[in-house]
């Protein structure tokens, strides 16, 4: 605290602290709003957070309106929908752009003036001084904080929006995998019932003389075998729905449908995603933010030399066991014996360090997006192999061979068989399905970008 | 049963025009007598003789007899060995090779004592050659590739030229890659006749090779590698229900040549009367020699001739006694699933298969049950008689012995009309008391 004595400035800075706390107020939404522009965007679906008793309740009746109690998660896009507004986790984080806000408006006001009343005896004298103290420091950084406040709120909100995308395609993933599993499930259990018919023809036939122990034993076996595999089907699938249900928040008591949806007619087959990604990706705005402000605080030093203004990424701390502390810190020397060089020169550092940094953020997003694209693009070729040609080629091999069995030229066993196999081609075209729209989700997280979002809805059942 | 024998001279000098430079060549070529090809798989009637020394003509079963022109005393046939497609039976047809358009090629009939010259054209894609089997040759007409001749290479003209020096029953086929082109159906009948016509004459005289493919249900081509499960017993090529009745007049003196050109020996019976073996490929039988039969075994390789006089007026069958033999194509992995009833588990099968139906708990009948087979197969067992499904296929055939037809009339009578009383019928008398089998365990719950 330092004694402010003259009157004049007292007004000025009272003036002043006006003004800035003028600019920063918490807002009615605690900044949810951008964030939810942001994500709508992306994804088509809006996250909701719900901070008052009403909120939650009209969350809680739109949850109910995309899903009823036992209901039918009928599209990836309710769920995504349901788990941007129900899922805890993401409330949670929600929460911490409250914080951040919060930050944001302290930065921006004032310390509030406190009243210093000393009483010194000298002798028989008694001196009285009243003083009205303001926070000296605070109030020449101010401007400095609150920028930085901005831009710190801004990266909160961008790394939330991240999140959010994430938990958005967490939750699509999900929902293909349990709906694949289901649909898995569901053919397993027919090759098993398959299994259990020639099991029980097999050991009649034994019983009668027809069949040796050794043909029944086999076919016992078979039978054995496919049980257990359905009991491991049966699993997957209820540990997939579970994962989705954790993502929704909710328990699983609702049901799928029960096919994948179709594959779309067709997928571009070249884009340019690197530029794609480049321009949405969230955390290459948040790299150029804080590129941004480390140009900003580049300048303030070369210009005063005296404000040593070191951003975000310069006080990046890291304690082993912690997660990384970033922030701020604003110092403010008297030059009497440094006039500043070493301090510009080490913000040039910081601020190549910011670029480099960047640099290194776009190259990952490019390579990601490359990838996710290969990806999508093979995902997309295998499973229209199987839809197009594997699977129909397997059904005409069955249509042949009841053909056969018409002629009395193989069993029914071979025709039992051939169900089996039929079967399991099609899981394996379930899950080459499944497998695309992974990956098609995989790609929209990579891009993080509206276009991969036009085009599924383009092509979503 | 008109034969539709196209002439095919034109063909054969247009290509050798365009294909051969040499002047030489388009001679020899326009020196080719005429190689007629053959359409139908039907059995065409006998070829009486135009010219030459006189004989009583054979009947190919499904077949034809090779026509011929008389060059300075010499009877000159051409062969020309090609791939063709045959019809096995209707509603299947197998790409074979075979002889001027058909498989087996045609007959070839000649005389006691004929110089004969026969050109072989080698439309095959490789090469080829002829053995007449049986015969009393020039080694060096004797048709072994690499032994006595080079191979006939694809797109030439070879030719053989010997004297028919003893009357008989012969076949001729490849001796080269034979073990192929027997499996693709390169085979032939010859029958040398008596100089005297008068000679153990008959009224009637078929002729048919039996031969048999493998040939992958859906498929048209024989698998040649097969060495013993073939899938379809055929005699010139076709199997029951495509094999032509052997029609009869009642009385005639019928004879009968059969060769063998399967893998496996064919136990081939005649019902409702007995024969004589009469003839090998080594010869007649002197009549002392023979004895009397209802069933004669012909094994690989060999020819035989049985006759007999038709007394017996009806459709008798003539078949191979192999039963499997008398099947077309069926599984031989099968299980038995006679006494297993299937009723329980058919309806988990259809949920399944949904066109799915039990079969073959009762046995192997599948009397009229009509069900979509795979494409150009035939069923196991086809065709049907007066009195429902005769539940034949393979080697099997009817002798029709008939009165009032005429002399050369080959044409089917149709089913035989049994007189009123003379037919197995249902007993409608008293039943006999019911005795429960020993060690019956069949019974249907
Ligand atoms: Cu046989």
């Amino acid at each position: 605290m330092i004694p402010l004595v003259s009157r004049p400035s007292r007004a000025s800075a009272l003036a002043a602290c006006a003004l800035l706390a003028g600019c920063a107020q918490l807002s009615p939404d605690g900044g949810f709003g951008p964030l939810r522009e942001i994500v709508a965007q992306r994804t088509g679906a809006a996250p909701a957070w719900h901070r008052t008793p009403e909120e939650a309740a009209g969350n809680q009746a739109r949850v109910a309106q995309l899903l009823p109690a036992g209901g039918r998660l009928a599209t990836a896009d309710d769920a995504v929908q349901i788990a941007l507004i129900n899922n805890p986790d993401l409330q949670a984080a929600f929460a911490e752009l409250g914080v951040a806000e919060a930050d944001l408006v302290q930065a921006g006001r004032l310390p509030n003036p406190g009243f210093s009343f000393a009483r010194t005896h000298s002798g028989g004298d008694v001196k009285v001084e009243r003083s009205l103290t303001l926070g000296l420091m605070q109030l020449i950084a101010m401007p400095a904080a609150s920028r930085i406040e901005a831009r710190r709120f801004d990266q909160v909100r961008l790394q939330l929006a991240t999140r959010v995308l994430a938990t958005a395609a967490q939750t699509r993933q999900a929902y293909y995998r349990a709906l694949a599993s289901q649909q898995g499930l569901a053919y397993q259990e027919q090759v098993e019932q398959a299994a259990e018919a020639a099991h029980e023809l097999a050991a009649k036939m034994a019983e009668r003389g027809n069949f040796s122990r050794l043909d029944a034993a086999r076919e016992q076996l078979f039978y054995a075998e496919t049980q257990t595999r359905l009991r491991r089907a049966r699993r997957e699938a209820q540990q997939d729905k579970e994962s989705l249900a954790r993502l929704l928040g909710m328990a699983p008591a609702f049901t799928l449908p029960e096919r994948l949806p179709e594959l779309p007619a067709k997928i571009d087959d070249a884009a340019d995603v690197e530029r794609q990604a480049i321009a949405q990706r969230l955390d290459i705005q948040a790299a150029r933010s804080e590129l941004e402000g480390l140009r900003l605080s580049l300048g303030l030093t070369r210009a005063t030399r005296l404000v040593n203004v070191l951003d975000l990424g310069a006080l990046r701390t890291s304690e082993s066991g912690k997660a990384p502390e970033t922030g701020y810190q604003v110092d403010i020397e008297i030059p009497l014996f440094d006039w500043g060089q070493a301090r510009v020169a080490k913000a040039e550092a910081i601020y190549m360090q910011g670029a480099n940094r960047l640099a290194a953020v776009a190259l990952d997003a490019r390579a990601q997006a490359r990838l996710a694209w290969r990806e999508r693009q093979d995902a997309y070729e295998l499973a229209r192999r199987y839809r197009d040609d594997i699977v129909p080629l397997r059904h005409r091999m069955s249509e042949e061979n009841l053909l056969r069995y018409n002629g009395m030229l193989i069993s029914v066993f071979d025709l039992l068989a051939d169900a089996r196999e039929q079967a399991a081609t099609v899981n394996a075209a379930i899950e080459a399905g499944r497998d695309f729209w992974i990956a098609d989700a995989a790609l929209q997280l990579a891009l993080g970008g509206p276009a991969a979002a036009e085009n599924r809805q383009g092509t979503q059942p | 049963m008109n034969p539709p024998s196209i002439s095919r001279r034109a063909f054969l000098q247009g290509s050798a025009l365009a294909v051969t430079a040499s002047a030489a060549s388009r001679a020899g070529a326009a020196g080719l007598p005429e190689a007629p090809l053959q359409q139908s798989p039907l059995t065409q009637p006998p070829l009486s003789p135009a010219n030459g020394r006189p004989y009583q003509p054979v009947v190919t079963l499904n077949g034809w007899t090779l026509p011929w022109r008389m060059k300075n005393g010499v009877k000159e046939f051409h062969l020309v060995a090609e791939p063709v497609v045959r019809e096995i039976a209707p509603g299947m047809k197998a790409n074979l090779w075979g002889y001027n358009g058909q498989s087996p090629g045609p007959t070839i009939e000649v005389v006691e004592g004929d110089r004969v010259r026969i050109f072989v054209t080698n439309k095959l894609p490789e090469a080829t050659s002829v053995h007449w089997h049986g015969q009393r040759l020039p080694n060096g007409m004797d048709g072994v590739a690499g032994l006595t001749q080079p191979g006939i290479p694809p797109g030439q003209t070879f030719v053989y030229e010997f004297t028919a020096r003893r009357a008989g029953t012969f076949m001729y086929h490849p001796h080269a890659d034979e073990m192929v082109q027997m499996a693709m159906g390169m085979m032939g009948f010859w029958v040398t006749h008596p100089r005297d016509p008068k000679f153990m004459r008959v009224d009637r005289d078929f002729v048919f090779l039996m031969n048999a493919y493998d040939i992958e249900p859906g498929a048209a081509v024989p698998k040649v590698n097969t060495m013993l499960d073939f899938n379809l017993w055929t005699w010139n090529s076709r199997a029951f229900p495509g094999i032509d009745p052997l029609v009869v007049r009642q009385n005639d003196r019928v004879r009968i040549r059969i060769g063998n050109l399967t893998m496996t020996n064919h136990p081939i019976h005649l019902h409702g009367h007995e024969f004589n073996v009469t003839g090998t490929d080594g010869g007649w039988v002197p009549p002392a020699a023979r004895w009397p039969e209802v069933a004669a075994d012909i094994a690989v390789g060999q020819m035989r001739a049985i006759e007999f006089d038709a007394t017996e007026e009806g459709d008798w069958a003539l078949h191979c006694h192999k039963a499997h033999h008398t099947m077309n194509a069926m599984g031989h992995g099968v299980p038995t699933m006679i006494g297993v009833d299937q009723s329980a588990v058919a309806g988990k099968i259809a949920r399944l298969i949904p066109d799915y139906m039990a079969m073959g708990d009762k046995g192997g009948a599948m009397g009229d049950m009509e069900m979509p087979l795979p494409e150009n197969t035939l069923p196991m067992m086809g065709g049907r008689g007066p009195y429902g499904a005769i539940e034949m296929g393979g080697m099997f055939s009817t002798v029709k012995v008939r009165r009032n037809l005429a002399r050369d009339d080959y044409r089917d009578p149709g089913w035989y009309r049994a007189p009123a009383g003379s037919v197995a019928r249902e007993w409608r008398g008293e039943a006999p008391a019911a005795h429960a089998a020993p060690g019956g365990h069949h019974e249907h719950p």
